[in-house]
């Protein structure tokens, strides 16, 4: 430490033009980081006209709707109607005499109007006579609806790209479903790899350890990419695609190599001494892992599961080519098929980059530390 | 002792087996099969018939300007990834070491994350940013003062590769950051101290001392980069549209994909995909053997 400060002073790069510049290039680079992300942050809470109009300004007419202009229009089929609704009025949507007979249907004039997709339903027992009196192209402002309803409206029109993107991409299920992958697969990378890398580290048979870790470290040379045509002709010829199962084992398989190399290192080093001091009190060696092995390589088992389950996370062209009904996609392909369907939608897209982006955005600022030096680790034994 | 010996060996296997099995079947047979089915005429659409072709699929393959056009295209996401990246990395990374700025940890993980984002996310992302008439046309527009500016790099064969490349830096460059610091935090102090009591500056010390001690980092890098970027394939999914765009920034994976999954009228998709993706394979480990190879006569003594 002192050394540090020692040079500091000292050295050319102590004076202040370095500094300025030192600093210079990591405001920069940071900025350029951060700009992107905090763009699509809160443009995520734009109308598609405001982002027409001024890409850069901040979000202001989801926030402020109380004098939105709403029209009322005639039921149709392509309106997407909320669970609760329909279920309180049980209703088919091509129902329109008694969907007319309960509700109301009022479009906004202002976001994508004419689209039947900004719509706010009516409760007819709830609205007062001139409000029910409203005929087919009538328009009306929130602040003239029930207090009940204009708060409804309200948190509505705030959230409403990401409701959107989260219904009509069905980004619920997909969530569900990366979330499976992502921890199922997990947990059997460091169930196997922490059984290969004990095995091969602490048991017998050196030269059939040496053949089995040579192999496995194959794996560092290839991933499911390259791999993609086969494992998916393999895969449908005994019937596992579009299963969660097919692709739960292929993104078992191909998080051994780490997983055993992290696994096998870690475990050599710890103390001989421990595992015989076990067998000596009679131990089977499935006891010794489970009593022994596994508490003392948590560390390393917190890293393999950040590591893997992020590369799993956001895994995409598997699950592209394998999953074919929306029942077993996962997150990236729900949203980048969502993206390429609503090319005019844009803040729906926006939102849907931010559902998938902020988990991950969590998990990195609470593991940080570990994150880089599994990288650091990781590449360098490469 | 021998049935000791035979329980032993049943204990071992015991322990490796479910995940060998799982290894052997997933990944190392698939291995083989590409390999196999690269060699034959394979074909899907009349109930997966196949005869033997030898090298007809390579020799097609190197005969068509598409595959030299993605060689190409690959190529410069390699260029990007050596010359950008690495270089930015470094330069980052040495900053950090020499404590010049405060909020070091802050810094260093805003750029640190976006590695960790979703490839398929991130090109969404960059592919909205340059939209003809998106944010960044919009800051030219700004810039130079002409309102009907557009950003049309993404649109022409030529170009497309700038704003692909200007993406791949922004989300690479941490990653060889954390790599080069971790090494340079290792150096040993006494060294740089030394070589200060003999006079020698700071720019001497960097070239004399830091550079060829973080040979080996740079090596490894490169040797990373390299791989990673002929494997590349999710970012440039990402960042372009079906059709036009996509086969702009066309890279081996990228036309490996087309081929295989995206004309099912053709009969050798599967065979000749095949042949592609096994030669990026082929061509990144003869790289990286290269790499090891020039890395022993710099004399640096690590193993990779």
């Amino acid at each position: 430490m002192s050394y540090n400060e020692n040079m500091v002073k000292t050295s050319f790069l102590g004076n202040y033009f370095t500094k300025f510049l030192s600093y210079f290039i990591f405001i920069f680079w940071t900025l350029l980081t951060i700009a992107p992300l905090a763009w699509m942050g809160y443009a995520s809470f734009k109308t598609n006209e405001e982002l027409t109009i001024s890409m850069y300004s901040l979000p202001h007419d989801m926030f402020f709707n109380k004098d939105d202009e709403y029209e009322v229009v005639q039921p149709q089929l392509n309106i997407v109607y909320p669970k609760k609704i329909i279920k309180k009025f049980g209703f088919e949507v091509s129902d329109y005499d008694i969907i007319n007979e309960h509700l109301i249907i009022i479009e906004s004039t202002s976001m994508a109007p004419g689209r039947r997709v900004k719509v706010a339903f009516l409760d007819r027992s709830e609205m007062p006579s001139e409000i029910n009196a409203l005929k087919n192209g009538d328009r009306l402002r929130v602040n003239e609806l029930p207090k009940k309803y204009q708060r409804q409206i309200h948190w509505d029109t705030v959230f409403w790209n990401y409701t959107s993107a989260w219904v009509r991409g069905g980004l619920g299920g997909k969530f569900l479903n990366s979330i499976i992958y992502t921890f199922v697969s997990t947990f059997f990378v460091i169930l196997f790899g922490l059984m290969i890398g004990y095995a091969v580290s602490k048991l017998k048979f050196k030269k059939l350890a040496a053949l089995i870790v040579g192999l496995i470290g194959l794996g560092y040379l290839i991933d499911i990419n390259q791999l993609i045509i086969p494992l998916f002709l393999m895969l449908s010829k005994i019937g596992l695609t579009d299963t969660h199962l097919g692709i739960i084992l292929v993104y078992s398989a191909f998080g051994l190599p780490m997983a055993v190399l992290l696994t096998s290192q870690y475990i050599r080093g710890l103390p001989n001494s421990l595992i015989e001091s076990a067998y000596i009190d009679g131990a089977t060696a499935f006891k010794t892992f489970i009593a022994i092995i596994v508490p003392m390589t948590v560390p390393v088992i917190i890293t393999i599961s950040i590591m893997s389950g992020l590369g799993i996370w956001n895994e995409f062209l598997l699950v592209l080519v394998m999953a074919s009904k929306e029942f077993t996609k996962s997150l990236p392909v729900g949203v980048y098929s969502f993206s390429s369907r609503t090319g005019t939608q844009l803040g729906w897209q926006i939102a849907a980059l931010v559902i998938a982006t902020l988990p991950i955005i969590l998990v990195y600022f609470i593991f940080q530390k570990r994150l880089a030096e599994g990288v650091a680790g990781g590449a360098l034994k490469e | 002792m021998k049935k000791i010996k035979t329980r032993d060996l049943a204990t071992f296997l015991g322990f490796v087996m479910p995940g060998l099995v799982l290894y052997l079947f997933i990944v190392a047979y698939p291995i083989i099969y590409s390999i196999f089915l690269s060699f034959t005429n394979y074909n899907p659409n009349i109930g997966g018939k196949w005869g033997f072709v030898g090298l007809t699929h390579y020799i097609k393959m190197f005969g068509e300007r598409t595959f030299w056009f993605a060689f190409k295209n690959n190529m410069i996401v390699v260029a990007v990834s050596i010359f950008g990246q690495i270089p930015i990395g470094f330069i980052l990374a040495y900053i950090l070491y020499r404590k010049q700025v405060k909020a070091a940890n802050f810094f260093q993980s805003m750029v640190f994350l976006p590695q960790f984002l979703s490839m398929i996310v991130v090109g969404i992302m960059w592919k909205m940013l340059f939209m003809v008439d998106g944010p960044v046309a919009r800051i030219m527009q700004a810039m130079s003062g002409d309102p009907t500016k557009q950003f049309t790099l993404m649109l022409d064969p030529k170009t497309a590769m700038i704003p692909v490349g200007i993406a791949l830096i922004w989300v690479y460059t941490g990653f060889y950051m954390i790599i080069f610091l971790a090494n340079l935090q290792k150096i040993n102090d006494s060294m740089i101290e030394a070589a200060k009591i003999d006079g020698a500056t700071e720019t001497q010390i960097f070239i004399r001392i830091i550079v060829p001690l973080l040979a080996s980092t740079i090596l490894v890098s490169s040797i990373l980069a390299i791989a990673g970027s002929l494997k590349g394939f999710n970012l440039l999914f990402g960042i372009t549209t079906d059709g036009l765009t996509r086969l702009n920034v066309e890279v081996l994976p990228l036309l490996m994909y087309r081929v295989a999954f995206n004309d099912f009228t053709n009969p050798l998709r599967f065979a000749y995909g095949a042949a592609i993706s096994n030669t990026v394979v082929l061509i990144s480990i003869i790289l990286i053997m290269f790499s090891n190879f020039i890395g022993k006569k710099l004399g640096t003594d690590e193993e990779y």
